[in-house]
């Protein structure tokens, strides 16, 4: 297994974007959502925060999102990436024209995450819910010539969530906050974390457009092992941090239909990519 | 109808991102090096010297190369490259292959002795590494003949970030990529004095050390070797 710089910017995003908030579904309804997410990157946050240049890279995830509520306080939730491409670009000279190191890519399936939510307060101006996710390594690792190709991280961490939130009206308009506080426990070495984030959203044009500012953001506990090279594996996650910027904006063609688009910008971040993420999605509401 | 956006939405996913193109400054200067430099000779003894030319990315190209001594009373060379004691005393034998515009050489200072153990003293060369990126990397280090090898030994100076995966060390005629290096291993050791040994490579045929992160295909820095 090798962890490539790629992999962490997408755990970053997709990790953040999904998140339902301390609002449970009602039972039997659902939010769906078909989405794309991308980065390119051609350079990245270095251990000390400075940004370096690399060879460009790319990380491509199609899937679906999906939260049901299984009792008004309990909701199901996954996050299926079905199609994840990486790729790196090939090295050309600059003197000869010829490449140096070609570009490669693998195409797989990402890594699942489960999760389940449960409403702790409901039904008042602030309302709380917890979480329990589950983070599976369906994706594969190692692939590419230099093996360091992947749609996963190759471990399988639990995280559990706090979220609290309300909402509220300016100048007639509806208005939503909310944040979280997170622990990911990690396994194969990789340090575990300490997540948060918090956003907020209003909704214009009768409801139609629901337009977001969310941050989030990651404190390593720095307490991974990094395993010998010799065993023929190295770990990169280990220890990133970072805080990103991720507007996102909302529209809905009817009471069922919509679609979405985001960005991410990463503030600070250690050993991360240092590109915007984007992502664009089709989501339906049940 | 909003199946049919959904359809176009997945088959726009599916057909984004291919692979591009990086362009690489990968231009160096064209050098001759003299592969397996001494730096004493016994009077009346002859060492066959080795020399290759490097283009502007690093490669060998055959070139016929021109040997020269400084002083023909101490030591003489042939056009082959094979030194002859003459006389005791300090002078240096140049390697050059004429360019359009300039003389490409290699310079070696070579002291002539009158009684020399094994008759030849093989020379050492070194440098000091340095970071070209924002990860820590610096030390001094010799390369020294040793056993049909070479060893590349890192003084107490020595440091290197520990924070990358997989930082790779290699032997190159050009820094700028690891296309045509010789890969010694992944590092191990992220401070303080430590030495590798490199079978069947002589002390001139490399003219850097290069430290490479693989998975992030980024160069951290290099050392000349001189």
């Amino acid at each position: 297994m090798k962890y490539s710089i790629t992999f962490l910017l997408s755990l970053m995003t997709l990790t953040s974007v999904w998140a339902g908030g301390p609002w449970p579904q009602p039972k039997g309804k659902g939010y769906f959502k078909l989405f794309e997410y991308w980065v390119v990157a051609d350079q990245h946050f270095t251990d000390a925060g400075m940004i370096d240049p690399n060879i460009t890279t790319a990380f491509y995830s199609t899937g679906v999102y999906g939260e049901y509520g299984l009792t008004d306080r309990l909701t199901a939730v996954a996050y299926v990436p079905f199609f994840v491409r990486n790729l790196y670009n090939n090295a050309i000279s600059g003197t000869t024209g010829e490449v140096i190191i070609p570009g490669e890519a693998v195409n797989a399936f990402g890594d699942v995450d489960l999760s389940l939510t449960y409403g702790l307060v409901r039904d008042k101006p602030i309302v709380m819910s917890a979480s329990v996710l589950f983070g599976l390594p369906t994706g594969v690792t190692g692939r590419g010539g230099l093996g360091i190709l992947q749609t996963g991280d190759g471990e399988f961490n639990q995280m559990i969530k706090v979220d609290a939130g309300g909402s509220f009206q300016l100048a007639g308009i509806n208005f939503y906050a909310s944040a979280y506080a997170g622990f990911n426990n990690r396994t194969q070495g990789f340090s575990d974390e300490f997540r948060y984030g918090f956003e907020t959203g209003g909704t214009f044009l009768n409801n139609k457009l629901t337009a977001i500012a969310r941050f989030t953001g990651i404190e390593s506990f720095q307490n991974g092992s990094v395993l010998s090279a010799s065993d023929g594996v190295s770990l990169f996650a280990n220890n990133a941090e970072y805080l990103a910027f991720s507007p996102e904006i909302a529209y809905h063609i009817n009471e069922q239909w919509g679609v979405s688009a985001s960005s991410s910008t990463v503030f600070f971040g250690r050993l991360i990519m240092a590109s915007p993420a984007y992502s664009v999605g089709v989501f339906f509401t049940l | 109808m909003m199946l049919r956006y959904t359809l176009g939405f997945t088959l726009l996913a599916l057909l984004g991102g291919c692979i591009g193109d990086d362009i690489i400054d990968d231009r160096v200067d064209e050098v001759v090096t003299i592969e397996n430099p001494i730096d004493s000779l016994q009077v009346g003894v002859t060492y066959q010297l080795n020399a290759s030319f490097l283009n502007n990315i690093g490669i060998e190209e055959e070139r016929e190369i021109a040997w020269e001594s400084a002083d023909e009373n101490l030591v003489t060379v042939d056009q082959e490259g094979t030194l002859e004691g003459i006389a005791v005393g300090d002078t240096y034998i140049v390697a050059h292959v004429p360019m359009s515009d300039r003389m490409v050489t290699d310079t070696m200072t070579l002291h002539i002795s009158e009684d020399l153990e094994d008759g030849v003293s093989g020379a050492d060369k070194g440098g000091q590494l340095r970071s070209t990126s924002s990860y820590i990397l610096q030390g001094n280090f010799t390369v020294v003949g040793e056993n049909g090898g070479i060893r590349i030994t890192f003084d107490d100076t020595y440091k290197a970030s520990e924070a990358l995966p997989d930082l790779v060390l290699f032997l190159t005629n050009n820094p700028t990529t690891t296309a045509g290096a010789y890969e010694i291993g992944s590092v191990e050791i992220f401070s303080g004095a430590h030495s590798y040994f490199v079978p069947n490579v002589e002390v001139g045929t490399y003219e850097y050390l290069l430290y490479y992160c693989v998975p992030f295909n980024v160069k951290v820095g290099d050392g000349l070797i001189d």
